[in-house]
């Protein structure tokens, strides 16, 4: 690997991503509150280079930081800020459940994602964030590699994680929540990785569940974390290209709905009017709540939706392509 | 109901192959693992967990269709009851088809002759294969095929010959056309049987009278059109309408008697009160001019009494006589033609050449008072005259003196005088009857001298019949039975009975092929009595005997009244067979004149006829019924072709029993399959349907 990853991490990014990956950064729209120098502005004054403001100096204030021909000027002390650059603690979670496995051949839903993950990961950490990674998926959630932490190891490690998914049963989206607020650093950038189609569990319908998750992300938010839903579709789940006679039989990858078979025909037109209104609802509650709600398809190229997540990330609008309609 | 091709029905095996088809065309659902099933409701109208078979609505159709076929291929038919026969075993055939008038009667909703006609296809479906079929119809210009293996050809001819108009009037009787259809199979090689199928009606005309065998030994076999017990309708019908003058009302007044019988239907009761009133219509020259009516109970006759005046000058019109019955069965015989004039008289003059104070020997005596008997319509008028007046009258006026005479009757009479005797020649070659009757007058030197140029025979001696060389005892001699296919007895039949009659001298003739004189009557002895010749355009009729009782008791018999009124019938027909003259369809029409004749037909065509080498000209096209208009020079000589009376009586007689023995009967199947094949051909087009239906959803 030119770039020093390792064999899961190549597999995952692929060498256009890979390419693209050494002049592109992670850049977030807002402040940050990092923990260590980095490369995001941060929300505090710090030790920087540029000028950002001055204060009036109070006791216990660092007396090197007293902007002298300020003081001079004004006849009081003064001192100088500047700017001050943190890192950004990344945190993903993915959906490593069986709904993520739906794709052609290797090109999966959960590959795209887990290398667009990846990619946010690496270049994360080139810059110096912290990532952590949390993984969901048969009915449980791989918190092992939540705890944020910087290098190359990291990204290996997660990108290693990420290749070993059983991608099946289901993610447990209940638990989630509560396992990121506990373990994660303030003012991070949460990246929720799934389809949102069916977030369904055993016992609780699929709205219910997504309200929560909802929820519980616009929480997040308040806490002045950024939160993105980084939606992952497939072209057959955005056009239903199934619409003649012949039979079909549909089996909920996850195992939990019921099978059902009819004819494509039969079924196109209410389940694409069900899914319009659901990618409309999704559109909406994110917009609500502050939250970025990405849409990406696993047949552009994963490069390509890097670009434009990362576009999203520092602040440009969702194009209209990734939009419901 | 029986199967000609149970083996087939193993077809319905074929049953399953929709239903495996079906089976195995229930498209396994392709599986998809899907994310999204969310979205997807099971309560979609057409989704539905299939375990059924697809599309149960065509795999009937289909099953049906199938099990169809197979019945259409097993070809059940019913056979019939009647039992229809023919010969097992390969053999030659003609199928004879009565083409009477009366397979016009209805039955039902077809006529008589469409039900031959499938009864016929039906028999040609059934023959035995390797049979030689030929066709032939009582119909003189139907189709006359010689028998051939090719039965499609025969098919085609009778399909062909009925879309022409059969059947119509003029048809032989079916005895009369047996013989010809036996001389079809006369040059068939080989030993096999030779058969005449003659399919028509039970009528007399028809198949009653049939003989069992045929020239040749061919096999006869009857098959009625329909079952004899099914019930036949009646029907009326016109079976004759006579006219006279009727001077006593006007000069130009007509009395017109129309004879209405009614058949009775066989299935019917004959109830008293069973009364079927039927108008009857009188057109004059296409103006309907008076109407009657007839109330007739079944079988039973009535006669419509019209009197018509003339109106003008006109010589002649064209009238008919129709029945108002739009629903009667036969159709055909509800109309008859006729001229009308005021004058349709024949002119007799009987020269009395042996006038007697005693009525038994007076010539004139018998004969008038045998046409008053038997001449009901009082078309004859008798006169007579002395031999010396008519010779006289001749030599004052010359022809003027015979101008009105239609027929002139030298009863026993001298020869008549050799400078008036031309002028009796050149009337009787111009269209005068001429009947010479024998006696002791009459010198046959004389006769053959003067008039032998028109005489039927040379007449050779008088001799005295029945006293041979040997005999002891003179026994007379008596009548052979008469020659009735003469047209002289034309509609008379079995009246005229003279076997009865003695005959004691008469006068014996010059046999002499050449003068194509036909005998008429003659003794039993074989010596000719009555023979007869047509001269010209008139007619000569020389009877050997005396007409009184000189010679013979032949005015004494019942036969004599027929006889008289017939013979000066004939002898006045030709010479104005003219204005009344009738004639039966298909008859010949001489046509006296010197031509050229324009003969216009009831449906308007103009025939052009003109003399050839002095021959006589006779139009032959006499097949349709109605008025014919003759014009030569200025002169007009209608006549009109009537319906044959023997048409209308449709009632059947017995019918020989067929000859073909019970081992070699085949009963006729008929067909049922073709009802089902219309039943195939619309489930057919439902299964197209649905499927396109199908395919376009």
């Amino acid at each position: 690997m030119a770039h020093g990853g390792s064999g899961a991490l190549g597999e995952l990014v692929g060498p256009e991503l890979a390419e693209l990956l050494r002049t592109h950064g992670v850049a977030v729209r807002r402040p940050v509150w990092g923990r260590r120098h980095g490369q995001h502005a941060s929300a505090r004054g710090g030790l920087g280079l540029d000028f950002r403001d001055h204060r009036a100096y109070v006791p216990g204030d660092d007396p090197r930081q007293l902007d002298w021909r300020a003081v001079a000027r004004r006849d009081r002390l003064v001192l100088r800020q500047t700017e001050a650059e943190d890192d950004l603690p990344i945190v993903i979670a993915i959906d490593g459940g069986g709904n993520m496995g739906y794709g052609t051949g290797a090109q999966t839903k959960y590959r795209v994602a887990a290398g667009l993950a990846t990619a946010l990961a690496w270049a994360g950490v080139r810059q110096g964030d912290a990532v952590g990674l949390v993984c969901g998926g048969d009915s449980d959630l791989d918190t092992g590699l939540l705890r944020v932490a910087s290098g190359q190891e990291r990204v290996d490690a997660i990108a290693r994680r990420l290749l070993a998914a059983p991608i099946r049963g289901r993610t447990p989206w209940r638990r989630l929540l509560p396992e990121l607020a506990a373990r994660m650093p303030r003012r991070s950038l949460v990246v929720v990785c799934s389809d949102f189609l069916d977030l369904a569990e055993p016992e609780r319908d699929s709205a219910t569940v997504e309200a929560e998750l909802i929820r519980g992300l616009a929480h997040l938010r308040a806490r002045r974390h950024d939160v993105v839903m980084l939606q992952v579709l497939h072209p057959d789940e955005r056009e239903f290209p199934w619409d003649d006679r012949r039979l079909l039989r549909f089996v909920d990858r996850r195992g939990l709905r019921p099978t059902i078979e009819g004819t494509g025909a039969a079924l196109r037109r209410a389940y694409l009017d069900r899914l319009v209104a659901h990618l409309h609802h999704l559109d909406e509650v994110a917009e609500a709540n502050g939250l970025v709600l990405e849409r990406v398809q696993t047949d552009v190229p994963l490069h390509a939706s890097f670009v434009a997540l990362a576009g999203r990330l520092a602040g440009q609008p969702a194009t209209i392509g990734a939009s419901a309609t | 109901m029986s199967l000609l091709a149970p083996a087939l029905l193993l077809g319905l095996l074929g049953l399953a192959i929709p239903i495996i088809a079906h089976l195995l065309g229930r498209e396994p659902p392709r599986t998809i693992e899907f994310a999204a099933l969310r979205f997807l409701s099971p309560d979609e109208p057409t989704v539905t967990r299939r375990r059924a078979l697809q599309d149960p609505l065509l795999l009937a159709l289909r099953l049906v269709l199938l099990a169809l076929a197979v019945m259409v291929l097993a070809r059940p038919a019913s056979f019939d009851r009647t039992g229809v026969a023919m010969v097992a075993e390969p053999h030659d055939a003609v199928l004879l088809i009565d083409a009477s008038a009366s397979m016009a009667l209805r039955p039902g909703d077809t006529t008589m002759m469409d039900r031959g006609i499938a009864r016929a296809q039906t028999l040609l479906e059934s023959l035995p294969s390797g049979t030689r079929v030929g066709l032939m119809t009582s119909d003189p210009s139907g189709p006359l095929i010689e028998p051939t293996l090719d039965v499609e050809q025969i098919r085609s001819a009778l399909d062909k010959w009925r879309g022409q108009g059969a059947p119509r009037w003029g048809g032989w009787a079916l005895t009369d056309s047996v013989a010809r259809a036996a001389g079809l199979l006369r040059d068939t090689a080989g030993d096999r049987k030779r058969v005449v199928y003659a399919v028509g009606d039970g009528t007399e005309r028809g198949l009653a009278g049939l003989p069992a065998t045929g020239e040749g030994g061919a096999l006869i076999v009857p098959i009625p059109a329909i079952d004899p017990e099914l019930p036949r309708p009646g029907h009326v019908g016109i079976r004759d309408v006579t006219w006279t003058p009727a001077p006593d009302l006007d000069p130009r007044a007509l009395r017109i008697e129309v004879h209405v019988h009614r058949e009775a239907a066989t299935d019917a009761p004959q109830l008293a009160d069973d009364v079927l009133e039927v108008s009857v219509v009188l057109s004059v020259d296409g103006q309907t001019a008076a109407r009657g009516t007839a109330e007739l109970l079944p079988g039973s006759d009535a006669v419509v009494e019209f009197t018509h005046t003339l109106l003008g000058e006109v010589a002649e019109v064209a009238a008919s006589v129709a029945l108002e019955l739009p629903d009667d069965p036969l159709p055909i015989d509800d109309v008859r033609h006729l001229w009308l004039s005021a004058d349709d008289g024949i002119n007799v003059v009987v020269v009395n050449g042996d006038p007697s104070e005693l009525r038994a020997h007076d010539e004139v005596f018998f004969l008038a008072t045998a046409i008053s008997v038997a001449d009901r319509q009082q078309r004859l008028r008798l006169t007579s005259l002395a031999p010396d007046q008519l010779e006289a009258r001749i030599r004052e006026t010359g022809e003027r003196a015979l101008a009105d005479i239609d027929v002139l009757v030298l009863a026993n009479v001298r020869a008549p005088a050799e400078d008036v005797v031309h002028v009796i020649i050149s009337r009787v070659r111009a269209g005068m009857g001429l009947l010479v009757t024998s006696g002791d007058r009459v010198d046959p030197a004389d006769y053959d001298a003067r008039l032998g140029g028109i005489l039927p025979l040379r007449l050779r001696e008088q001799v005295e019949l029945g006293t041979a060389p040997g005999r002891t005892e003179a026994v007379a001699e008596g009548f052979a039975p008469p020659d009735l296919a003469h047209p002289m007895f034309r509609g008379i039949g079995d009246e005229i009975s003279l076997g009865s009659a003695r005959v004691r001298k008469a006068i014996l003739c010059e046999p002499d092929p050449r003068r194509q004189a036909s005998i008429v009557i003659a003794y039993t002895n074989g010596a000719p009595a009555l023979i007869a010749r047509e001269a010209g355009d008139g007619r000569v009729a020389m009877l050997t005997t005396s007409i009184d009782r000189d010679w013979a008791d032949l005015p004494l018999r019942p036969g004599f009244v027929p006889l008289a009124s017939a013979m000066l019938g004939w002898l006045g027909d030709a010479a104005a067979l003219a204005a009344s003259a009738r004639l039966d369809v298909g008859d010949p029409r001489p046509l006296a004149g010197s031509g050229p004749f324009v003969v216009t037909t009831p449906e308007g065509a103009e025939i052009t006829l003109s003399r050839d080498d002095g021959q006589p000209v006779v139009f032959r096209d006499t097949f349709v019924v109605g008025h014919y208009r003759v014009r030569d020079g200025d002169a007009t000589a209608n006549f009109v072709v009537g319906a044959d009376p023997r048409e209308s009586h449709t009632a059947w007689q017995p019918m020989a029993t067929t000859p073909v023995s019970d081992d070699e009967r085949v009963a006729v199947a008929i067909p049922q399959w073709r009802g089902l094949v219309v039943i195939l051909a619309l489930i057919l087009a439902a299964e197209s349907l649905l499927r396109l239906r199908r395919r376009t959803k």
